[in-house]
């Protein structure tokens, strides 16, 4: 019984098998050797690029303060709200899923459905700003494909009160505008860091030598200059005081005149911080104060004065004949308000009168006479050098502006465009600018930095009072500045009734001068039809105390924008100091 | 080769035990090498237990507990089947047959669940034990008895006889575990040994050939109306095109093993444990051995496995007779053809199978029955014979020399146990 398949015996056949096995335990051999020595570099990279995970953990953002009183509170928190979002490619029944969630934290299931029905996505928010409950309900759910992210967020204990100063934090964490933009380094802290192994979820796998694990760092405390009522109180003053005008928008700041600091500052219209992204006109987020520059008009004469008394070019006690118009450069300079006619008018009269044709008389006492090379470099020292316009304050704002000083020798028309910026046309500069220029001028000469910072204190409790700084001293000198004080203070005397104080405060000192300034066209020269109101002043007792700068954009009325819009909110913000604030009498 | 030499009338002790089995010192070698390949096992699940029980929201060390209580159930099996006389084991056939038959009923009626995806676990309490390794069983002791005595009434030419019996036996395991269980891993193990212990048993290589391409056939009506296995081969043929969905697995083992590079990240390092790589403890686990101890570590896993399978071979060839023999044998299929199932799915070789790797594996009822396996082969070792014993069957045209028994006089004089040591061959 021969058979070709019994040649084999069982031996060899067990060998032949066996040999098969031992091929294939070396072919796994080499394989593996292909695999992890040869390859190992390939296989190396894709495994880290899916295990290694680098996490930052966010520090908390930095609170910020302000003064109430003797005391500070927080006038921005933080708040740890609910993100809901979904993975549309994850959810079956939208509709199902979306009565479910309105069951949960309510809303609209039509909304929810829309959402959760978006094609060509992996990721939809349908509600932002949950509760922690209300994200614990969504929890239990259980819905494949929807969760909650816990979401950082500023709160406003105060509500919109001084948005424009403090500024708003975006959905990407970054401070946007004021405060939030200008300290946003400090108040953001520094990031904590996890670098590890992690799992498939995501979670960190302990002991792994390249781990690396920083605890993230908060942001420092700031303590704002600010204070919380008076802030308040110039918003309802100033959303009255436009009003009253048929302005439209307009602003306010309170300067402390011994330091700089700003004790309240508000624009007109302003924003909910809470709610920043349901605003359209992204103007609304800008401090005009320290962001818009525009032509100042008359404010600019008490710093023309002083510039002129301090050059030594004329005395307080001068006089001189006005000839109500000067023809320079074949423009003729002439003054808005009724200035009574040619005449003799002293240096104070320039003021009190706001004689845009006094100013230009200042500015060529500069020139020994006339408007030359002289007047103009010295005005220009004076306007840059002294006043420190045409250049960033440094307050510590978002988006400050620097203002424009037009340069003495370059450019047509010089002598005509000096002449105007003597009673502040053809230059821009900011209220804030202007106010602290004239802190600067009647707190005896020392300029100020405008702040807006008391101190920062920092995660580890130190803390950070560099925030008022002498800038520059003797912008004028203790003679000048007196001067200009009385000059302001005379000014306000004489115009009581028309700036519109029904009483005056004899025993304190306030000063001011109104500025109807002239709108530029875009396309080049003024609107005929529509000034700007400014007031510029000080309150105080024997010592200018507080620096006040008014500005009414454009307001309908009949008389003039300084006197009639922007002087009574001058008032009323006096009088709120004077009233509720504590400003110290004349002793 | 003498192929017309005239066949000898079978000996009784095929049957029995002759006087060239007697009984002395067993392979203590094997059982050495199976506790190295317990503890490797051991030390990786223990390396990885505390992150997969956190992910599975239990105690610290749940793997490592029940894997050690599987281990001692192993034990008791390993015991029992290392000193019950093996010639009696064929008393167990029927017994086993109607256990297998029953579990399998059982795995098959019991519905699935998310942890159980298949009908093969039969649950009781808190336990779980796949049907597939009763069968296994079984088939081993049903076949080496069924085939030892085709080889003693020398009808291992017939197709009546011998090779219809197999191909329908084979054809019933095929649509019961590969087709209603999905066990498509358990039907290759299966299939291995019926091959090897048919051909060992001297099934005529013409036979071997036809029933070869049968099995292919049966390969390609197994898999292509499946799409689950399609996938599969279609993944294993390109396992990076398509790393997120149906070559997730194979993707991830590859990545585990190519990442581990020639010595390895480090017990305590491993990434791909940990929710990247599907079943790290169970199939994956050679994966996740090649990526904690590299190349050296996974090379060494692999000869580890080869000498595990040289003794057994050993053994094997020296076995006292044709059942014991053929039982080695089919033991020998099982191990070497589910080690090479799991390790080559993981180093991209071979097609994904839900197996487990043999010792290494987290699992309670391989590892039970592996090491009643163990026990088994363990038995007949200790009544193998001194040579290479090819006389006991008489199947084969009988070779030239005839070395059986030679020296037996002298050893069973100095009543000095053998060591079924390969060495001493020379």
């Amino acid at each position: 019984m021969s058979s070709s398949g019994t040649f084999l015996s069982p031996i060899q056949r067990i060998r032949i098998w066996y040999a098969l096995l031992l091929v294939v335990c070396a072919v796994f051999i080499i394989r593996l050797f292909y695999l992890q020595v040869i390859r190992h570099d390939y296989y190396q990279k894709t495994a880290l690029s899916s295990q290694l995970k680098e996490y930052q953990i966010p520090p908390e953002r930095g609170v910020i303060e302000a003064h109430n009183g003797d005391s500070t509170v927080p006038i921005v928190l933080n708040e740890k709200l609910y993100t809901l979002y979904a993975d549309p490619v994850y959810v079956k029944d939208t509709k199902v899923a979306a009565e479910k969630l309105m069951g949960a934290i309510g809303g609209e299931v039509g909304k929810y459905q829309t959402a959760l029905e978006t094609k060509n996505t992996r990721y939809v928010i349908l509600a932002k700003k949950l509760s922690k409950l209300q994200s614990e309900q969504v929890a239990k759910l259980d819905l494949k494909g929807i969760g909650t992210r816990e979401v950082p967020y500023r709160t406003y204990p105060q509500g919109s009160l001084a948005a424009q100063v403090l500024g708003f934090v975006n959905d990407e964490g970054e401070g946007k505008y004021g405060i939030e933009q200008a300290l946003d380094s400090k108040l953001k802290g520094t990031p904590g860091q996890i670098r590890a192994i992690t799992d498939a979820a995501g979670v960190p796998l302990a002991a792994n030598e390249d781990n690396i694990n920083v605890e993230p760092k908060s942001g420092e405390r700031v303590v704002l200059t600010l204070d919380i009522g008076m802030q308040k109180q110039l918003e309802d003053l100033l959303k009255a005081g436009l009003k009253r005008v048929n302005s439209e928008s307009g602003g306010a700041l309170i300067l402390e005149a011994k330091t700089g600091a700003i004790k309240a500052m508000a624009n007109y219209p302003t924003f909910n911080p809470a709610e920043f992204y349901k605003v359209e006109d992204g103007n609304r987020f800008t401090n005009g104060t320290v962001s818009s520059p525009l032509e100042v008009g008359s404010i600019m004469k008490p710093l023309t004065a002083a510039a002129a008394l301090d050059l030594g070019v004329v005395h307080k006690d001068q006089t001189y004949y006005d000839p109500s118009q000067y023809k320079i450069d074949d423009a003729i300079v002439s003054n808005i308000e009724e200035d009574g006619g040619a005449g003799t008018r002293s240096v104070r009269d320039i003021l009190q009168l706001s004689l845009n044709t006094g100013a230009t008389w200042l500015l060529m006492q500069m020139g020994g006479g006339e408007i030359n090379q002289q007047a103009r470099e010295r005005w220009h020292t004076y306007m840059v050098g002294h006043f420190l316009l045409g250049k960033q304050t440094g307050v510590e704002q978002g988006y400050e502006a620097s203002g424009l000083i037009p340069d003495p020798n370059d450019g047509f028309g010089l002598n005509i465009s000096y002449a105007n910026t003597s009673f502040g046309q053809g230059m821009t500069a900011t209220p804030l600018q202007m106010g602290a220029a004239l802190a600067s001028v009647v707190n005896g000469g020392t300029y100020y930095k405008p702040h807006l910072i008391e101190k920062t204190i920092s995660s580890d409790g130190k803390e950070n009072k560099d925030y008022q700084k002498i800038v520059r001293e003797h912008v004028v000198n203790k003679e000048v500045s007196k001067t200009i004080k009385e000059m302001m203070e005379y000014t306000i005397e004489k115009n009581s009734m028309l700036y519109g104080f029904k009483r005056s405060y004899p025993s304190y000192s306030i000063g001011g001068k109104t500025g109807t300034a002239e709108v530029a066209k875009p396309e080049g020269g003024y609107r005929s039809d529509v000034f700007n109101g400014m007031f510029m002043g000080f309150v105080g007792g024997n010592e200018p105390q507080y620096v006040i700068v008014v500005r009414v954009d454009t307001p309908k009325i009949s008389g003039y924008a300084g006197s009639e819009a922007a002087a009574p909110l001058f008032v009323d913000l006096t009088g709120m100091l004077i009233n509720n604030f504590g400003v110290n009498p004349r002793s | 080769m003498e192929r017309q030499a005239p066949r000898r009338p079978l000996r009784a002790g095929s049957r029995g035990r002759d006087s060239s089995t007697r009984k002395h010192k067993p392979d203590y070698i094997l059982v050495l090498l199976s506790v190295l390949l317990l503890v490797v096992g051991l030390i990786v699940v223990y390396a990885i237990s505390p992150g997969l029980s956190a992910q599975k929201g239990v105690g610290e060390n749940y793997f490592v507990t029940k894997q050690l209580t599987a281990i001692g159930l192993g034990l008791v099996a390993f015991t029992a089947a290392a000193f019950f006389p093996y010639n009696k084991w064929r008393s167990f056939q029927r017994p086993l047959l109607i256990l297998a038959i029953l579990a399998t009923l059982i795995a098959l009626i019991t519905p699935v669940s998310p942890e159980y995806p298949a009908h093969r676990w039969i649950r009781f309490g808190g336990l779980s034990l796949q049907s597939v390794e009763i069968v296994k069983m079984a088939l081993l002791i049903g076949m080496a008895a069924f085939l030892e005595e085709r080889i003693r009434l020398r009808q291992m030419h017939s197709t009546v006889y011998t090779l219809r019996p197999l191909v329908v036996m084979l054809g019933v395991v095929g649509v019961i575990i590969a087709i209603l269980q999905r066990d498509f891993g358990s039907t290759a193990v299966i299939v291995a040994m019926t091959a090897a212990m048919a051909f060992v048993a001297g099934l005529p290589l013409m036979r071997v050939a036809q029933v070869g391409a049968v099995i292919l056939v049966a390969l390609m009506i197994l898999i292509l109306p499946f799409s689950y296995r399609r996938d599969r081969i279609s993944t294993f043929m390109n396992p990076e095109r398509d790393c997120q969905d149906s070559g997730y697995q194979a993707c991830q083992a590859l990545i585990a093993v190519g990442s581990g590079g020639l010595f390895g990240i480090g017990l305590q390092n491993s990434g791909q444990a940990f929710g990247y790589l599907p079943e790290a403890a169970n199939d994956s686990i050679f994966a996740i051995v090649s990526e904690k101890f590299g190349f050296v570590g996974a090379s060494f896993l692999v000869c580890l496995f080869g000498l595990f399978f040289a003794r057994i071979k050993n053994i094997m060839e020296r076995a006292p007779d044709n059942f014991s023999r053929l039982i080695v044998v089919g033991i020998l299929a099982w191990m070497s053809t589910q080690a090479f199932i799991n390790i080559g799915a993981m180093i991209g070789l071979l097609p994904l199978k839900g197996i487990t790797l043999p010792f290494i594996s987290y699992g309670g009822t391989s590892v039970v029955f592996v090491l009643a396996a163990v026990g088994m082969v363990f038995n007949i070792s200790r009544y193998t014979t001194y040579t290479v014993n090819e006389g006991t069957d008489e199947l084969s045209t009988l070779s030239s020399e005839r070395k059986v028994h030679e020296n037996r006089a002298d050893w069973r004089r100095n009543r000095r146990p053998y060591h079924s040591d390969s060495g001493r061959r020379a």
